[in-house]
């Protein structure tokens, strides 16, 4: 019997490959399980692993089901994003990394995703067991939407092998203008091709977290605590032209040693001796470096002025509940069990050295313990003693912007460094200042954001 | 013929024309009212007027984003374009093995997309450990330090000979196949003639390929100015004082990085109105210079 389509034999191909592909798609999904009681969403394959225990329990305790999903943190970011513009379904519970809570706060309060936990943290005193700056860059308005993971204090690791051989006395190293000093004696090319082979420092040399990390310590920041540009102040001059000096043009300490293998390369071959490390980033030289143990030291950083301030910090992570929560209550009490109990938190500091915020919990074992790989020093003990003075870093829908500006304003100074510029100060205020301005007209033209806090 | 036959098109046609409609026809003409707006998100949006577009034109990350993409667009114009006609006059005539691996060679970077591009290149171009840097030291005892992608005034060229390194065959197969049709007759008489091999190809030859010229300049430029993953991969992000910063890129960082839906808009519609304008230009041009 001949086949017979009033349209042809491609329409009819085209209509046949339609057919199976649909009843195929049908065919292959399953139904979607009902949604869990509570469903959280996290960015770190380490959390994830270590909650998952903690979970678990609680859930077989409470009687409810939750499901945990990872994502990579910028696809999670702008998944959230596009959930909440679009009004699509969301998690109930997220944990997000600094500077993500400025991309949700730039419209009008009542459009932020996020329950207001300030209430909460402050009628349970959660605001005096953890170090107050923490709340900065979970803040908005004089809100808080999120309850932070962490601290991270922020402190050198350097190639202590190679330090003594040296002969450096890392006690002399209290300033940063000591480490610009002896760095100079240290940063030599030792078999004369025209290459330097050994830097005192790793530094970004476009600015970046290196830039950021440091004016934190200094005082200063991208952002004053009422959420205005301030990276035009004496600080952010000071530190910009101490990082010009240390990091371009004849004379720089530093090597931008990067991440990944690179950084493993340059730590491996001591191209660079110390590098600024908050907790996190110590576990990270434990995995990709085994064959360093015994050969690293810590050291707080060295201060702007004597007897200043000798910790900044780093990256953050915090936890929010989002407005979709369908129980809030039993969203608040997972977030109790896994930020705020002892429970598994050795475990977790563990097997990731990241500083838990609250202060009972640096007194746990785990935090205290002495580890071969540091050449007995106690990560924990370290980084905790450092923890009280790490300093507020506050967060804005312009924080991406304001970092961009800073770099732009940093490699204009550089630039001039590089030309020889004499009064390096007096184009650091002009650079910062024009960056900072081109923000400040960013943020007028805001039409959301000016409610009270 | 039945009325059902008359309207078949129409109905095979369907589903193509819903998802255009729903995907492209309305969202576009949203794009028209959202530019007149300052948003945040679907949620709130404020009526600003022109506000969007003036802001835009004077903002000078604006400006720079729209010199990054002209110097960008005439690299590729330029040097890419040249380098694609001469491999593909290089290779037209052989039929070897070894010519066929070439072609296959010089044409499978574009097989691997911008991203993958962007992220080897970033390993490439590392300054003391990457490949390239590595080379240039060996070949000339300098240059092993030198930040690429860290250095704003050598940003531009890491980014144009990522570019040829992807885009340099997929425009030689275009040239490939207009050489290919070139008439051999017309050839061979210009030759008899007493023609050089120059004049034969600025006489022959260039006016064959002349439709396929002005196809692949255009397609070029357009492609050119809507460049985007590649920068951001390579440089992870807009590269130091922006000096990888594109039109497209600009746009991205308004409306998905700020959350400006409002002033991306206004963004796409100049971005629409300099690829049109350009390339009205080009055909201008090309139509003034005689058909072949």
């Amino acid at each position: 019997m001949r086949l017979s389509f009033p349209w042809g034999a491609a329409p009819l191909s085209l209509l046949a490959v339609a057919v199976l592909a649909g009843a195929a798609l049908v065919a292959t999904s399953a139904a979607a399980p009902p949604r869990a009681d509570l469903v959280f969403a996290l960015f770190s394959k380490e959390h994830k692993q270590a909650y998952e225990p903690l979970v678990a329990a609680f859930a077989a305790k409470h009687g409810v089901r939750i499901e945990v999903q990872h994502a990579d943190m910028r696809a999670l970011q702008s998944r959230l994003q596009s959930g909440f513009l679009a009004g699509a379904e969301v998690p109930d519970l997220v944990e997000l990394s600094e500077p993500a809570m400025g991309y949700f706060t730039k419209g009008p309060l009542n459009d932020l995703g996020f329950v207001d936990l300030t209430e909460r943290i402050r009628g349970e005193g959660i605001d005096t067991i953890i170090p107050q700056g923490r709340f900065a860059m979970w803040s908005t308005r004089g809100r808080i939407f999120a309850l932070p993971h962490d601290v991270h204090p922020t402190a050198l690791v350097y190639r202590k092998d190679l330090v003594a051989e040296l002969g450096i006395d890392v006690a002399q190293l209290a300033t940063w203008q000591d480490v610009l000093r002896i760095g100079r004696t240290v940063t030599v090319d030792r078999d004369g091709d025209g290459v330097i082979d050994r830097y005192l420092l790793d530094l970004p040399a476009e600015g970046d977290f290196g830039l950021r990390t440091l004016l934190l310590q200094r005082g200063g920041g991208l952002f004053n605590e009422q959420g205005q540009p301030c990276f035009d102040d004496e600080n952010a001059v000071e530190v910009c032209v101490w990082y010009a000096q240390a990091s371009r043009g004849p004379g720089r300490i530093a090597f931008p040693a990067g991440w990944g293998q690179q950084l493993s390369k340059a730590m491996s071959d001591g191209i660079a001796l110390f590098y600024i490390a908050p907790d996190w980033r110590t576990r990270q030289f434990e995995l990709d470096m085994p064959h360093l143990s015994g050969k690293l030291g810590l050291l707080p950083l060295p201060a702007w002025e004597p007897g200043g301030r000798r910790t900044s910090t780093w990256g953050g992570t915090g936890i929010c509940i989002t407005k979709a929560c369908r129980n809030p209550e039993l969203a608040w009490k997972l977030i109790n069990t896994l930020y705020l109990q002892t429970e598994g938190m050795g475990e977790r500091f563990a097997s990731s050295n990241i500083l838990p915020p609250f202060k009972a919990s640096w007194e746990l074992p785990e935090v205290r313990e002495a580890r071969p790989f540091w050449s007995g020093v106690a990560v924990g003990s370290f980084y905790a003693a450092l923890a009280p003075d790490v300093p507020a870093n506050w967060v804005t829908p312009y924080t991406e912007l304001a970092n961009g500006k800073l770099n732009e304003a940093f490699n204009a100074i550089a630039v001039a460094h590089e030309a020889g510029e004499k009064d390096l100060a007096a184009v650091a205020r002009r650079e910062l200042k024009r960056c900072a301005d081109y923000v400040r007209t960013a943020m007028a033209r805001n039409r959301f954001m000016g409610e009270a806090p | 013929m039945t009325l059902a036959r008359r309207l078949a098109p129409l109905w095979l046609l369907a589903p193509y024309i819903a998802i255009t409609l729903v995907f492209f026809i309305v969202p576009l003409l949203d794009a028209i009212g959202i530019a007149f707006y300052q948003t945040n998100g679907a949620r709130s949006r404020v009526w600003v007027g022109l506000d969007n577009f003036t802001f835009v034109l004077s903002d000078p990350d604006f400006h720079k984003a729209l010199i990054n993409t002209a110097v960008f667009t005439l690299g590729s114009l330029f040097i890419q374009l040249p380098l694609a006609l001469g491999l593909a006059l290089l290779l037209q005539n052989g039929k070897g093995r070894v010519t066929r691996v070439a072609r296959l060679i010089i044409f499978s970077p574009h097989l691997v997309g911008q991203v993958f591009v962007g992220i080897l290149f970033s390993v490439l171009f590392m300054p003391r450990f990457g490949l390239i840097n590595q080379g240039i030291q060996s070949l000339i005892g300098w240059g092993l330090e030198e930040r690429w992608l860290g250095d704003p005034t050598l940003v531009m060229p890491a980014l144009i000979l990522t570019s040829l390194w992807m885009y340099v065959g997929f425009n030689m197969i275009y040239f490939l196949a207009a050489l290919q049709n070139v008439d051999k007759e017309l050839v061979e008489a210009a030759r008899l003639d007493g023609a050089g091999p120059w004049q034969v190809f600025l006489h022959v030859v260039v006016p064959a390929i002349k439709p396929v010229m002005i196809f692949v300049v255009l397609t070029s430029t357009i492609g050119s100015f809507q460049i985007f993953e590649l920068p951001f991969t390579l440089l992870r992000g807009n590269g130091p004082d922006n000096a990888g910063l594109t039109i497209v890129g600009y746009l991205y960082q308004t409306a998905f990085t700020a959350g400006d839906l409002g002033t991306g808009a206004a963004v796409g519609w100049i971005l629409a109105f300099i690829i049109f304008m350009v390339g009205l230009v080009q055909i201008r041009l090309a139509g003034k210079g005689g058909g072949a």
